[in-house]
């Protein structure tokens, strides 16, 4: 007779399979069409920034484990992410050490110090991001950044350009079809928008991000851009120059959807991406800074857990008619 | 195991299988030499005892502790009981077991003893609780509770079992039959039945209003029923008994035939056993037979770190022995392989919200499992909706951080009980 030990766990005795690294993973094979792109249009320095950012984010991530005793948890790809998207953010020329300062803002103190994954309150690339965009602004002016490029197109930033001369003068300098396709001057992954709707709509067929926040997000777009264009069209430029430029589309299907900072209910996600695009939209055109998108979706995480209360009413709950 | 599909635009459906056409008769399971059963009342040292070690019993003897016990169980067999010791349930609910050595030989099988079974509730419960189904005469005799429908289901709960589909394809008259000396005992005014939509079941029920149930789970769960067809929203924290509404499985409602049309006992409870690659067979096997001896019979090896789950892969639970007996109400046995045993995390919750777009209850099961796992209870209960969730399993199926999502939500409910226990 054998005694072997038995498994002895609890229900359910099945999992559809799926796990955190296979969601991570597949977030950044989304990113690809924008990421090779980016890399052919910028050259080997969007290599460098690439490779350090997404290396020095899992670093830091490995350190902070090591230094708080806790299990090492690099293995679920959630830090490699957050470095790939925050190099995707940066210009190609951008220096190491920004790289660098901005991975250790983004990993340590927008996750770790939070609990790490899942404890976020706000998107950790942003977190970086806002933080390197408010110390050293100059990196973040992209028409300096490359000025030893030469492109076949029009080496300005739009959104710079649109908020320094009004959209009268810019008319005409940007044609749709060459900001979609990614002749623009930007950061490494966020030129490319036909790579980032490809990327983003794979990850909704594949379920890792919800439809519902790039679609009210796009939506959101349209129709403030709309708005603006309709009071002043000489002051505000239309909203197909808001989408195919900045970091707009990047924001709507890989910042604003990350996890842990947008809310997970249907409702909440529509009013959450419609009122991020609605302050992106604003902070262009009225307000300071040439592409909010980095501080609209810091804002509206704030909102995110207030928001996520509208929920359906649970099976059962406050029925006392039995 | 089903997997996740690649496309999963919309949120991951599993079905019920559904028992084939024309079913194989199920393999009988010869009656081994040691039966063990289970007894829901824990040993008391301090009391004498009615039953104990070395003492004969008889086939369809009604076995009890002590005197002013209302629980007991019944022996299949003739023969002698070789153990009675504690045995504790994955709750750590302490219970008894006995182990009762079968004297006779396959071929010199008496009858079962016959019992004075009247046409009312009470003489049933007297004899008749640990017949094969389990019926729930308990409840049913119960004067506190107010039942006003029995549903009797021949669409199994959980997924992969088509034991009590085999028993409505099969015995469809004993179940009418059945229905009618149940209608006759409790004098419930209103009987329905569950069929899996897809099982063709020949002519009708009279007087029995059939319910036609979805084959994707959970529409088999009883707060599903309830919801979808007697058009009743189970309160948080109820019971479908305190809603006045009682399930009793199909192959219940035949044993209780058969027992009143015998009137003793049977013992021989149908079962769909799964293998490790997924196979399915069906047995018969004696209540209190040992898992090992099903698994002997179709060469089903168990290793090392193999799990044996004991009701389905959605709602069942792990058994730590091979030794474990044929339970009344055991309806399927899985055993998985060591290799394909999904693992659990201690992962933090990440906000997917994958369990909130499956959940059937809407329990926001984000937000409940952090409450769950700083052991905060009452929060839990009251503004996360704890007592909502109808344990189907489905969160903890679809979880990207493989967190124990079930097994949280079912401990949390039992503290709480214990909590409103204690107050």
């Amino acid at each position: 007779m054998n005694n072997n030990k038995l498994t002895v766990s609890h229900a359910p005795f099945w999992h559809d399979g799926d796990s955190l690294f296979k969601m991570n993973l597949n977030i950044m094979i989304a990113t690809l069409p924008a990421v090779i792109f980016g890399i052919i249009q910028f050259g080997a320095p969007a290599v460098g920034v690439l490779a350090l950012s997404l290396s020095s984010a899992m670093v830091w991530e490995l350190i902070l484990n090591i230094i708080s005793k806790k299990k090492i948890s690099i293995g679920d790809l959630d830090s490699a992410v957050i470095g790939l998207v925050f190099g995707m953010m940066l210009p190609a020329t951008s220096p190491w050490w920004l790289v660098i300062t901005g991975t250790f803002v983004a990993v340590v103190i927008g996750k770790m110090i939070f609990g790490g994954i899942g404890a976020n309150p706000f998107n950790p690339a942003l977190v970086g991001m806002a933080f390197l965009m408010l110390s050293w602004k100059v990196f973040f002016d992209f028409d300096t950044a490359y000025i030893n490029y030469e492109f076949d197109f029009t080496a300005l930033a739009p959104l710079a350009a649109l908020k320094f001369q009004g959209a009268y003068e810019v008319a005409g300098l940007f044609p749709i079809g060459d900001l979609i396709m990614g002749k623009q001057v930007g950061a490494i992954g966020s030129t490319f928008g036909l790579g980032l709707i490809i990327g983003g709509i794979y990850l909704i067929l594949r379920g890792y991000i919800r439809w519902e926040i790039p679609v009210s997000f796009i939506a959101g777009i349209i129709v403030t851009a709309l708005a603006f264009s309709m009071a002043n069209p000489d002051t505000y430029a239309g909203p197909m120059l808001h989408l195919f430029s900045g970091y707009t589309l990047f924001g709507a299907f890989f910042l604003a959807t990350e996890n842990s900072s947008s809310p997970a209910n249907r409702i909440p996600m529509f009013i959450y991406g419609f009122f991020a695009a609605v302050m992106i939209i604003l902070m262009r055109n009225i307000g300071a800074y040439a592409d909010g998108t980095v501080l609209a979706i810091l804002l509206v995480n704030l909102v995110n857990p207030l928001v996520d209360t509208i929920r359906p009413k649970a099976l059962g709950k406050g029925v006392n008619n039995a | 195991m089903i997997k996740r599909s690649f496309f999963t635009l919309t949120k991951p459906r599993l079905d019920y299988d559904l028992v084939e056409p024309d079913p194989k008769e199920p393999e009988p399971i010869p009656i081994p030499s040691n039966l063990t059963l289970l007894l829901n009342e824990p040993i008391d040292s301090t009391r004498q005892a009615l039953i104990k070690k070395g003492d004969a019993v008889e086939k369809g003897e009604k076995l009890r502790l002590y005197n002013q016990s209302t629980e007991y169980t019944i022996s299949p067999v003739t023969g002698t009981i070789r153990t009675i010791d504690t045995y504790s349930d994955d709750f750590a609910n302490i219970s008894t077991y006995l182990v009762i050595k079968n004297d006779q030989s396959q071929t010199t099988q008496t009858d079962s003893i016959t019992y004075d079974l009247k046409d009312d509730i009470a003489s049933a419960d007297e004899y008749l609780r640990t017949l094969p189904g389990a019926p729930p005469l308990k409840i049913l005799a119960n004067d506190d509770v107010k039942i006003n429908t029995i549903v009797i289901t021949c669409a199994d709960m959980d997924l992969l079992s088509t034991t009590n589909q085999y028993i409505t394809l099969k015995f469809l008259d004993e179940i009418k039959k059945g229905a009618q000396v149940l209608k006759k005992i409790t004098r419930v005014p209103k009987l329905c039945i569950t069929i899996p939509e897809g099982l063709n079941i020949q002519g009708g029920f009279d007087s029995i209003q059939v319910f036609k149930t979805a084959l994707t789970y959970p529409s088999n769960l009883p707060a599903m029923i309830l919801k979808d067809h007697l058009s009743m929203i189970l309160p948080a924290g109820k019971t479908p008994e305190d809603m006045g509404v009682c399930f009793i499985t199909a192959e219940a409602v035949v044993s209780l035939a058969r027992a009143y049309k015998t009137k003793s006992a049977d013992f021989e409870k149908i079962l769909t056993v799964i293998g490790k690659q997924g196979t399915q067979y069906r047995v018969k096997a004696t209540i209190g037979t040992p898992l090992r001896k099903i698994f002997n019979t179709f060469s089903i090896h168990v290793n090392e770190q193999d799990r044996i789950v004991i009701g389905g892969p959605m709602k069942g639970f792990a058994t730590y022995t091979h030794h474990h007996p044929v339970l009344p109400d055991m309806d399927t046995v899985m055993i998985q392989d060591r290799d394909i045993i999904p693992e659990v995390s201690d992962y933090p919750c990440v906000n997917c919200g994958n369990c909130l777009r499956i959940c059937p209850a809407n329990v926001p099961v984000n937000l409940l499992v952090r409450y769950l796992e700083a052991d905060q209870y009452e929060e839990a209960a009251d503004k996360y909706d704890l007592e909502s969730c109808i344990e189907c399993g489905l969160c903890a199926y679809v979880c990207t951080a493989k967190i124990p999502l079930f097994q949280y939500i079912r401990l949390g409910k039992h503290e709480i009980l214990k909590l409103r226990a204690e107050v």
